[in-house]
């Protein structure tokens, strides 16, 4: 009797968290739509332009999965196709791993890491010339981004932890990380501006190389490529917000989502592509800075 | 450092002598992430680049030769699967030894292309990583001289002295050099040119999970 109940508790314990996983999952996906299809409307407009609707990067989104799915001939069997699962997969996991399960942050850098190794493989395994010049400077971002994102071992030597829950907690009782540790925020949020469509840092899609990474995946497989791009938008933005400005209601959250991607619209539809070195030597310098100057804040407060 | 703050909570573990493989999410996520790019590395085969040529409606077309093919296919097996060992290991000195052969491996692995830039590439790599084996074992050595043990378990639960934290920095710089990360990067881009897709990307991959293994393996040392 006493096993059945327990199993009872277990079965009921995994099905309410698979529904989590799912809603969760859902949202990050709708949200992350708008708001990359906010951030190309509210890039429209400061250029003086009408721009599309802002639900079209969700109406694009589905449409490619109706829409016939072609391979190049030159493409590398299986990693073309298998690519693109991974690339859903692991931000599906950071959703998990984030917004529903408040794990620790080390998987989502993780993640990232393998995010990089996906915009690599996108790239290189279709034959393209264009693909494979993007595959080359997503190696360059990586070598930058990878320490804009090691910022996070300042807030692990800040608040003694890596663990999400823990870190809202802290925050809970001492109050935002934003302002004890300032220059690691500007440094994530540099982090999420190289990830914002048109961004002078987003040197792997840049329009010299037609879409980068994306330009030979077609059909479901380039609907897979903008579902997994809109939820990584929305645990970006959930990551940044959680880690930097404490517990925040669901209204808080929302607002502080929009912000960020207005914000992020407008410098980038006020700034060029900036080319690969340039791009690489600005984020180094950033995060060298960012780093330096916030363990000097530490020792110092 | 509680092993279980940076990764979340422990799902087991192997005492193997002093040395103990210890397994949290963490470790499962990258160990699990490794295992399927080297499959998928193992089954694929590898694209073809075709370029446009100036002046004609010709086109060209590079693409990896059979021998070559089992050649590079070989070492990136091996690269793979170090990479894995490097994430689930709980012993530093082992974990240098993972990463010392994925820098061997990685060079292997673009050293049997024809083409010079890349080789270039290669020979400027392998340069480093040799240069930075030195500060990699000497990094972990200065470790096991001033703790008496290089079990990450163990380690865990030692307050850090200046020699730990010392050897700590000697051992980002070794890792830094054979990953060739930043500033090291400008030596390895290069090598990314040739064809065979799924055998540089073991490459990247290799660099990038060893940094996040590594960030981890910092924190417990000097924390």
């Amino acid at each position: 009797m006493i096993n059945i109940s327990y199993n009872s508790f277990l079965v009921i314990d995994t099905m309410n968290l698979m529904a989590n996983v799912l809603i969760n999952v859902v949202i990050a996906f709708l949200l992350g739509s708008l708001l990359l299809g906010l951030h190309r409307k509210i890039m429209a407009r400061i250029q003086l332009r009408p721009g599309p609707p802002v639900i079209q990067h969700l109406l694009h989104s589905l449409k490619f999965f109706f829409k016939e799915t072609s391979f190049p001939k030159t493409a590398s069997m299986p990693f073309y196709v298998s690519i693109t699962c991974l690339y859903c997969a692991i931000w599906i996991l950071a959703v998990i791993i984030g917004p529903v399960t408040y794990g620790t942050l080390l998987i989502i850098f993780a993640i990232y890491a393998v995010y990089k190794i996906v915009e690599h493989n996108a790239g290189s395994s279709s034959g393209s010339p264009y693909g494979k010049l993007s595959c080359v400077r997503a190696v360059f971002s990586a070598a930058a981004e990878i320490p804009l994102f090691a910022v996070l071992a300042i807030i692990f030597l800040q608040t003694g932890t890596i663990n999400i829950g823990d870190i809202v907690t802290y925050q809970a009782v001492h109050g935002p990380l934003i302002f004890s540790i300032p220059l690691a925020a500007l440094v994530f949020f540099i982090l999420i501006l190289s990830k914002s469509p048109y961004s002078p840092f987003s040197i792997t899609k840049g329009k010299d190389i037609i879409s980068g990474f994306e330009t030979e995946h077609f059909g479901v497989l380039r609907g897979y490529m903008m579902l997994s791009e809109s939820i990584a938008w929305y645990v970006l933005l959930w990551v940044f917000l959680t880690v930097f400005f404490g517990p925040l209601s669901i209204n808080g959250y929302l607002i502080g989502m929009v912000s960020i991607t207005a914000i992020t619209a407008l410098i980038n539809a006020t700034t060029p592509i900036l080319n690969p070195n340039h791009s690489v030597m600005s984020q180094i310098t950033l995060a060298i800075v960012g780093i330096g100057g916030s363990l000097l804040l530490m020792f110092i407060v | 450092m509680d092993i279980t703050t940076l990764g979340g909570n422990i799902l087991g573990t192997i005492p193997l002598g002093d040395i103990v493989i210890y397994l949290t999410p963490f470790h499962l996520f990258m160990f699990v992430v490794v295992l399927i790019f080297t499959a998928l590395i193992a089954m694929s085969r590898t694209e073809t680049q075709v370029e446009a040529e100036f002046g004609t409606l010709k086109e060209s077309k590079v693409s990896v030769g059979l021998s070559e093919f089992k050649t590079r296919r070989f070492l990136a097996i091996v690269c793979g699967l170090a990479t894995a060992g490097a994430m689930i290991t709980g012993d530093l000195f082992n974990i240098t030894l993972f990463i010392a052969l994925i820098g061997i491996v990685n060079v292997g692995i673009v050293s049997a292309v024809k083409q010079v830039d890349v080789l270039d590439a290669a020979y400027q790599y392998g340069i480093i990583a040799m240069i930075s084996s030195l500060p990699l074992f000497g990094g972990a050595a200065m470790i096991l001289a001033a703790t008496g043990t290089l079990s990450l378990f163990v380690l865990s639960g030692i307050a850090a002295t200046p020699m730990m934290i010392f050897g700590a920095i000697l051992l980002l710089i070794g890792i830094a050099g054979e990953t060739g990360i930043a500033p090291f990067f400008a030596t390895k881009a290069e090598m990314f040119r040739t064809p065979g897709s799924p055998f540089i990307l073991i490459i990247h991959l290799s660099s990038l999970m060893v940094i996040i293994r590594a960030i981890e393996v910092l924190l417990i040392i000097v924390t």
